[in-house]
């Protein structure tokens, strides 16, 4: 779990998926609509509560060819950042 | 210097042990030898059981209920027990456990889920674990039409959750974490670890063979708790991943954990009642009290040792018999009960966001939608299995005579030992190879 991809900081969000409190499969098949509605090149930030979100969602990202960009701890919470391809 | 790099070693080996995501197959294997374990001690482990006796409490509560089995006697109670002990100190070690409250509608969410989980365990016999997992492993019949409605169910219900992701806005999201700081949850988790080695002891100074027994079931099932939540190891999400992301990694996973399984019930089932030590001890200690002519022994002491010596024997043969007899963990619902019941399950796990097993661990780890779950899961089994029990549902006595669900079928009885492994290892290479060619090949994805 330290060794968890850390984002950039300052990162520019243009679209932000509250998934806080959700369980699996939830979050992920939330973020899997939410990119829907971004374009291409531009970041999704998740929030979310789920420790099977740190595997989920990068590995999702791998299969589906989004640029998983890290995440960074926050109180209570991880964002998570997504690159659309 | 070389302190400071012992000092690195032993944190990498708590990072492995303790925090980072075991690997899904080495989690699976784990699952599956621990799972021989138990049986080999006493029983096969199931999480409805648990479910149900602590569903029995609520009903008795409130005065529907007879007094059931004592929460901390009940083997299959104690196996929840156990089990929820092992998440909680696997996700208090690894810094996951904290109280996840979900959105409002995943509470109602939770609510439907449990109802019909509870309903679907009741058809087919047990949940994931006992109506498919162990069922197969324990080459029951009745576990591959569980198996075939977990499939339907799972597709069904991921649907539904595609549908209502268009559907429903209300209470969708507004979540809250409750988290604690890290160094506490560490001591809780040790504290959590004495408290079950302590508790193993107290069973194990028990007078009564049942309640001393105990002590390994609470031992082994904190084990399969700790490596399901390390290992986040869910089964439903190995029936919904191929169909969901394509992800296979777990449902192979899954496969690899009941092969390995099914091997080892086979050699339990099969060998120890070959070479059964009690039955063998008995045929010939029964030879040697005839030929002593027992009503001729003029000794009082000694005729009443030799009948402690024969009564004794045969407790032995019948404990030999409940823990191995095939029959005991065979259920009638080899037919429409099984399909039915796994497709009930397997929506309401999609509802619920993890399996019977799975919403366990998920209960040990702090996530309130799934604390809400078990209670219902818990009285819609108890009130089915007691409606199916007056009106004989699944037929009588231990080989379910006139079961209105389904055949009671022993896979060996029809196919010898090695026919049944064949047929196991055969369905699980058709299971592999499908999900195998369905990650690349993307054919059984449900499109959103």
């Amino acid at each position: 779990m330290s060794d968890a991809k850390i984002a950039p900081e300052g990162l520019e969000v243009a679209r932000t998926l509250d998934a806080k409190g959700l369980s699996c499969p939830m979050p992920l098949l939330r973020t899997k609509k939410e990119i829907g509605k971004i374009n291409s090149g531009e970041i999704l930030e998740v929030l979310g509560t789920d420790p099977g979100s740190r595997n989920d969602i990068p590995g999702w990202c791998a299969r589906a060819g989004h640029e998983y960009l890290g995440e960074r701890e926050e109180e209570g919470f991880i964002r998570f950042f997504i690159k659309k391809k | 210097m070389s302190e400071s790099i012992m000092k690195d070693k032993v944190k990498n080996f708590f990072k492995i042990l303790c925090q980072t995501e075991w690997n899904a197959t080495v989690a699976g294997v784990i699952v599956a030898l621990l799972s021989i374990l138990i049986m080999a001690w006493w029983r096969p482990w199931g999480a409805v059981g648990a479910i149900r006796n602590w569903g029995e409490w609520i009903l008795y509560g409130v005065g529907l209920f007879d007094k059931p089995g004592d929460v901390l006697i009940n083997s299959g109670s104690v196996i929840g027990v156990g089990f929820l002990a092992g998440a909680f100190i696997s996700a208090c070690l690894g810094n996951d456990f904290s109280f996840k409250f979900p959105p409002p509608w995943e509470f109602i969410k939770a609510i439907i889920a449990g109802i019909l989980m509870g309903i679907g365990s009741a058809f087919a016999g047990g949940c994931n674990v006992g109506g498919m997992y162990n069922a197969i492993g324990n080459l029951a019949a009745n576990g591959f039409t569980m198996w075939l409605g977990l499939i339907i169910g799972v597709i069904l219900g991921l649907k539904y959750i595609y549908w209502e992701m268009e559907h429903i806005t209300w209470g969708t999201s507004g979540g809250k974490n409750i988290d604690f700081p890290y160094g506490l949850k560490i001591v809780i988790g040790i504290i959590g670890i004495v408290l079950v080695i302590w508790g193993a002891y107290q069973y194990s100074d028990m007078s009564d063979n049942y309640a001393a027994s105990l002590s390994g079931i609470l031992l082994i099932s904190a084990g399969l708790g700790y490596t399901m939540q390390r290992g986040r190891w869910c089964m439903v999400q190995a029936f919904r991943e191929p169909h969901m992301t394509g992800d296979c990694t777990l449902a192979k996973s899954v496969i690899l954990s009941i092969l390995v399984l099914a091997v080892g019930c086979a050699v339990l089932k099969y060998a120890v009642p070959q070479r059964g030590s009690a039955v063998a001890v008995q045929s010939v200690l029964m030879d040697a009290v005839d030929e002593l002519e027992p009503d001729e022994i003029q000794d009082e002491d000694l005729a009443d040792a030799v009948e402690d010596v024969v009564d004794a024997s045969e407790q032995a043969v019948i404990a030999a018999r409940r823990v191995l007899d095939p029959v005991n963990y065979v259920r009638g619902t080899f037919g429409w009960g099984g399909v039915l019941g796994g497709f009930l399950f397997g929506l309401g796990a999609m509802f619920a966001g993890g399996c019977g097993s799975g919403t366990l661990w998920r209960v040990g780890e702090g996530q309130i939608k799934l604390w809400l779950v078990v209670p219902f899961f818990g009285i819609s089994n108890a009130l089915m299995v007691k409606l199916f029990k007056a009106v004989h549902m699944e037929g009588t006595g231990a080989t379910h005579e006139g079961s209105k669900l389904g055949m009671h079928l022993y896979l060996p009885d029809a196919l010898g030992y090695g026919g049944t492994l064949l047929l196991i290892v055969l369905a699980m290479t058709a299971w592999y190879i499908i999900v195998d060619w369905n990650e690349d090949s993307n054919k059984l994805i449900v499109e959103m």
